[in-house]
């Protein structure tokens, strides 16, 4: 399964990929999503799903089926929109609470014997060289801590340039 | 002389005994009397009402949050936006940010990315910069209430504080600062790991519920 986590509109995104195959998840904002709370319930009350059970609660499953995540998000300060960011503050559950040394620094433990890759297209007209320098430092953190090899980072000036791009 | 306003918000999504309001907490008393300091929580989507208007009057504004996935809470995030979008409206160019990041990793460096998109939104929102600190080992912060300033596994920790309350009196910009406890990292994985089973065990789970895998 491929997973798809953006912040466009719904028309807008059908509008630019119309033909996505099944084997695509699509994680949108439908004006739902909760904030996470930082209670770790996700690890130590209902371990791999968040306690919060709106339409993300499911994350770390999703995450955990997937081989490939591509996210789609409009640059803030070099990092995910509010939207993209809560989803992946609410995914936490794909790993485990315990730790592991990884590049001898503390990271978290697998939780699933999987690893997934990821593409991040970062899209906006201004997006600083600053920005696009963090945006690049984020993603490989984020690669570390989550457990995926990263495929690709991409800045595009708008979300029409990423085309096919994800398929 | 006008007094120097002083906002010191905590970022954390629980209002009430968080990491990052301890260290707020553990900062305050090391500010100079002359300023007149606030205290806001920002722990929902919104930057409510009057933590706006004493932000947007501060002339100094320190940070404190949580670690979240690499980076700000999402949470924040849309805060710091407000805010962003405010200042746009008063631009106040002389107040300067200074931004405490806590993290549940031992390395306080592992913040670095969220203490640079602090510094993008200050260019973005056009405010000045001061300093950034990285705290690892959040897990234990509010255990160490009882242990000495600058003493034990709090040494760096004090150190720090004092580094960048020197920043904030002089109202000057500083090197960003990155520290890990003055403790074994393999006591605070132990420590850590323990905490979460006893956590589990509480909500009547045990110890391989932890493991449990959906896929």
């Amino acid at each position: 399964m491929k997973l798809i986590i953006h912040d466009l509109d719904e028309l807008k995104f059908k509008r630019l990929f119309p033909d996505l195959p099944n084997s695509f998840r699509v994680v949108s904002n439908d004006g739902t999503i909760k904030k996470c709370v930082g209670c770790f319930g996700c690890w130590v009350k209902t371990p791999g799903a968040c306690v919060i059970r709106d339409n993300y609660g499911d994350m770390g499953e999703w995450l955990a089926k997937s081989d490939e995540v591509i996210i789609i998000s409009k640059c803030f300060y070099g990092g995910y929109s509010p939207f993209v960011k809560n989803v992946l503050d609410r995914s936490i559950s794909y790993i485990h609470p315990y730790f592991a040394t990884r590049n001898n620094e503390m990271h978290h433990k697998k939780r699933y014997n999987h690893t997934f890759e990821t593409s991040v297209w970062f899209y906006g007209d201004d997006i600083t060289e600053d920005e696009k320098a963090t945006a690049n430092k984020l993603v490989v953190a984020n690669s570390i801590n989550m457990i995926s090899n990263i495929k690709g980072i991409h800045f595009v000036d708008s979300v029409e340039e990423i085309g096919g791009g994800i398929l | 002389m006008k007094p120097i306003k002083v906002s010191l918000m905590s970022g954390s999504p629980k209002p009430l005994s968080s990491a990052s309001g301890a260290l707020l907490d553990s900062l305050k008393p090391r500010l100079s009397d002359h300023f007149h300091v606030s205290f806001h929580n920002l722990n929902n989507t919104s930057v409510p009402e009057e933590s706006m208007e004493s932000f947007i009057n501060s002339d100094i504004l320190v940070l404190s949050f949580p670690l979240y996935v690499d980076g700000i809470p999402s949470h924040l995030l849309n805060c710091l936006y407000e805010m962003e979008i405010n200042l746009k409206r008063h631009p106040r160019p002389d107040m300067t940010i200074y931004a405490i990041v806590n993290c549940g990793f031992f390395e306080g460096h592992q913040a670095l990315p969220a203490i640079e998109m602090v510094k993008n939104w200050c260019h973005k929102a056009d405010v000045t910069w001061g300093q950034g600190l990285g705290v690892g080992g959040g897990g234990m912060i509010q255990s160490l209430s009882g242990v000495p300033d600058g003493q034990g596994p709090k040494k760096n920790f004090s150190h720090a504080l004092d580094a960048l309350a020197f920043h904030i009196n002089t109202g000057s910009e500083g090197e960003d600062i990155y520290i890990s406890p003055n403790f074994p990292r393999i006591g605070y994985k132990i420590g850590a790991e323990m905490g979460w089973r006893h956590q589990s065990k509480m909500n009547g789970l045990n110890k391989k519920d932890l493991d449990r895998r959906l896929v």
